[in-house]
């Protein structure tokens, strides 16, 4: 589904130039729910964002659902993110001007979908969040996981395939958290599949897979894990 | 397209919506009468006045002591003279000319029983050379006979037995077209008189005042064989093709040489008829050129509203512009939202602007000397205005399709 092979992001500024990633390689399965951990500043948001199709990298090759990236123009690149894949941020990004409603209602919009099943689909996602009575809301109005959820509802309302959240439960807090968590598992059990940047341990713990990246790089978790492991059982003892 | 949920945006930026709609409103009303006011003052400025224009020289010249026995007699020399210069094509004395700026006006009737005259009309004190030296067109019957010609004091003007008059005073006395040979009245007192027989019909003479309560009777002249014996009176000379500047100077020269007992002032005393012309629009020109910036003020700054307005919300919005791009906008997508957004504010504004530019003119119409304002106008107005704001906030839409998608990631 998602296959990044020596991929490297530099960001050049008039000083420096900083590598955000370098030889990265990751693979992610159709219908795989991988958690991607990592110290702050270690690339995450960069790598989401490459994945996401929000940003362009440097070097290396990228392939979402088996197409190059790299080839394709700003036009097709907006087509994907619209029909292919969902967003979820940390600051859930809802448009303050906009109602619960009409907030859902945008990525369907740009698909130039008809109003009819526009708002078949902007009822169920909110219905599946919990959110339906809500509709007429504006984000001011909602708590934040309540707006998370809202956030939520707009990425799933257009069915993506891929499901990309960058800290999701970052500003809400754990029983929110919680909520959220088994949200993103219920749609991963109907096939999404989902790549979730994360801080906190519990959450990346239910994840099928755990991506580690330290300073641009994936570190090989399935040496590691059983390292700390070890480690961890040998503290506690 | 996206036409409900840009509404829905608004609601939420009301106090800039709503001024920079008002803005707009204004500018249309103000514009829409401006350029009515314009049109029909550069109209009047094109009119013409059925003179040879560039051919002729005015004099305006007072005699100095001289009762109305010498005044006469030096009159005829002075036109023998004038006559007799290589330069000259023809020459005539008369009270007036068009665009002058005084003149004389009398009441025409067709009955005279009837109190009330069809109209006012312009009386040109001419001989049987006025024609020519206007450069007027005779279209119908005779010029003056020599012998019709007569010499009177400035405060015997009875009803002459033959008239000239213009075609538009001939189509307004006698509808049918049949004026030539009838009679006409002019309204000495107020009813009875002696009849004044159209003898001839000249194509077009304007009367001599250019302001706007002239313009129902701007082209109703009334040629009558008398030549003035008093001291005032202006000379209408026609030059030859080429000779118009040789005689500015030269006329005057050979005016003192014939007789120096006169007075030509030295300001507006010699003119060429193009002068005239000038001189007399100098005040609609100069109208037509403050409403014309007026115009243009408003315009820039409503532009710079829009400018101004858009720009920052662009700044404002830029993350939402990126989350939108997140989720599918293309760079069409983002710079169409703002286009619309404009469009939308622009159609509320010249709706109102529209009632608002109808309105003034009639405020205008029932306290000043106007017209009533074309729809035309307003139409092209409403279009003019829109488009100029399409073309406002152009650029700063053109910067908000180039916010990237990332910016949705970039915390606030
Ligand atoms: N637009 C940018 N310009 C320059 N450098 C950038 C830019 N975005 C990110 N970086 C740099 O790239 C590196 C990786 O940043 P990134 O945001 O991906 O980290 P992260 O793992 O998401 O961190 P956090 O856990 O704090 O969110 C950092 O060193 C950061 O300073
Ligand atoms: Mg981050």
């Amino acid at each position: 589904m998602l296959k990044m092979t020596h991929l490297s992001k530099v960001y050049r500024t008039e000083v420096v130039e900083t590598y955000a990633l370098r030889d990265f390689n990751i693979d992610v399965k159709e219908g795989e729910f991988v958690a991607v951990t990592g110290p702050s500043g270690s690339g995450k948001t960069t790598f989401l964002t490459i994945a996401g199709l929000l940003e362009t990298f440097t070097g290396g090759h990228y392939h979402l659902d088996g197409i190059e990236v790299s080839q394709l123009n700003d036009n097709a690149r907006s087509k994907i993110r619209n029909e292919k894949i969902g967003f979820i941020f940390q600051a859930f990004n809802l448009i303050p001007d906009l109602n619960v409603y009409d907030n859902v209602e945008v990525p369907l919009r740009y698909r130039g979908m008809k109003g009819a099943e526009r708002k078949q689909r902007i009822m169920d996602a909110l219905e599946r969040v919990g959110l339906a009575s809500r509709a007429k809301h504006y984000p001011a109005e909602l708590s934040g996981g309540q707006q998370q959820r809202v956030a939520i509802a707009r990425a799933l309302a257009g069915s993506p395939r891929l499901l990309l959240a960058d800290e999701p439960t970052g500003n809400l807090d754990t029983q929110m958290a919680r909520g959220v968590m088994e949200l993103l598992e219920e749609i991963h059990r109907e096939g999404a599949t989902i790549v979730m940047v994360t801080h906190d341990p519990e959450l990346a713990s239910r994840a099928q897979r755990n991506v580690h990246i330290i300073d641009g790089q994936v570190v090989d978790l399935s040496e590691e894990p059983r390292f700390h492991a070890h480690n961890a059982r040998v503290a506690d003892a | 397209m996206q036409i409900k949920p840009i509404l829905a945006a608004l609601k939420r930026h009301k106090a800039g919506t709503v001024l920079i709609a008002l803005q707009i409103a204004l500018t249309l009303a103000i514009v829409c009468n401006a350029l009515f006011i314009i049109q029909q003052r550069v109209s009047k400025l094109v009119r013409p006045t059925g003179v040879a224009e560039s051919e002729v020289l005015t004099v305006q010249n007072s005699w100095v002591g001289a009762d109305d026995a010498t005044a006469a007699s030096r009159t005829k020399t002075d036109l023998l003279a004038l006559r007799g210069m290589p330069g000259v094509r023809d020459a005539s004395f008369s009270n007036s000319y068009p665009l002058r700026g005084g003149g004389m006006s009398l009441g025409v009737k067709t009955d005279p029983d009837v109190k009330k005259p069809i109209t006012g009309a312009t009386i040109y004190y001419s001989d049987d050379h006025s024609i020519d030296a206007l450069g007027a067109k005779l279209i119908a019957g005779r010029n003056f006979l020599p012998q019709e010609i007569r010499w009177v004091g400035s405060n015997e003007f009875d009803a002459p037995a033959q008239v000239i008059i213009s075609k538009a005073l001939a189509h307004k006395v006698y509808p049918d077209g049949s004026a030539l040979g009838k009679p006409i009245y002019l309204a000495l007192g107020e009813t009875g008189g002696k009849p004044s027989t159209v003898v001839g019909i000249v194509e077009r003479l304007q009367v001599p005042w250019s302001g706007n309560w002239a313009s129902n009777f701007v082209e109703y002249s009334v040629l009558v064989p008398y030549q003035s014996t008093g001291a005032f009176g202006s000379y209408i000379i026609r030059a030859k093709p080429g000779q118009l500047d040789a005689l500015t100077k030269a006329v005057p020269a050979l005016l003192f040489k014939t007789n120096r007992m006169r007075v030509i002032p030295a300001e507006r005393g010699v003119r060429t008829f193009a002068q005239v012309r000038d001189e007399a629009y100098k005040s609609d020109r100069g109208m037509a050129i403050l409403m014309g910036v007026v115009c243009a003020v408003l315009l820039a700054i409503t532009a710079a509203g829009i400018v101004g307005l858009t720009s920052f919300w662009v700044g404002q919005r830029r993350k939402q512009i990126g989350v939108r791009r997140a989720l599918g906008a293309t760079k069409h997508d983002i710079l169409s939202y703002f286009l619309t957004e404009n469009l939308l504010i622009g159609a509320g504004g010249v709706i109102v602007g529209a009632a608002l530019a109808i309105g003034m003119n009639l405020w205008l119409v029932s306290h000043f000397e106007m017209e009533r304002l074309s729809l035309l106008y307003v139409v092209v107005g409403v279009v003019a205005l829109l488009l100029l704001g399409q073309g406002a906030v152009l650029a700063p839409a053109m910067k908000a399709s180039r916010v990237p998608p990332v910016e949705a990631t970039r915390s606030v």
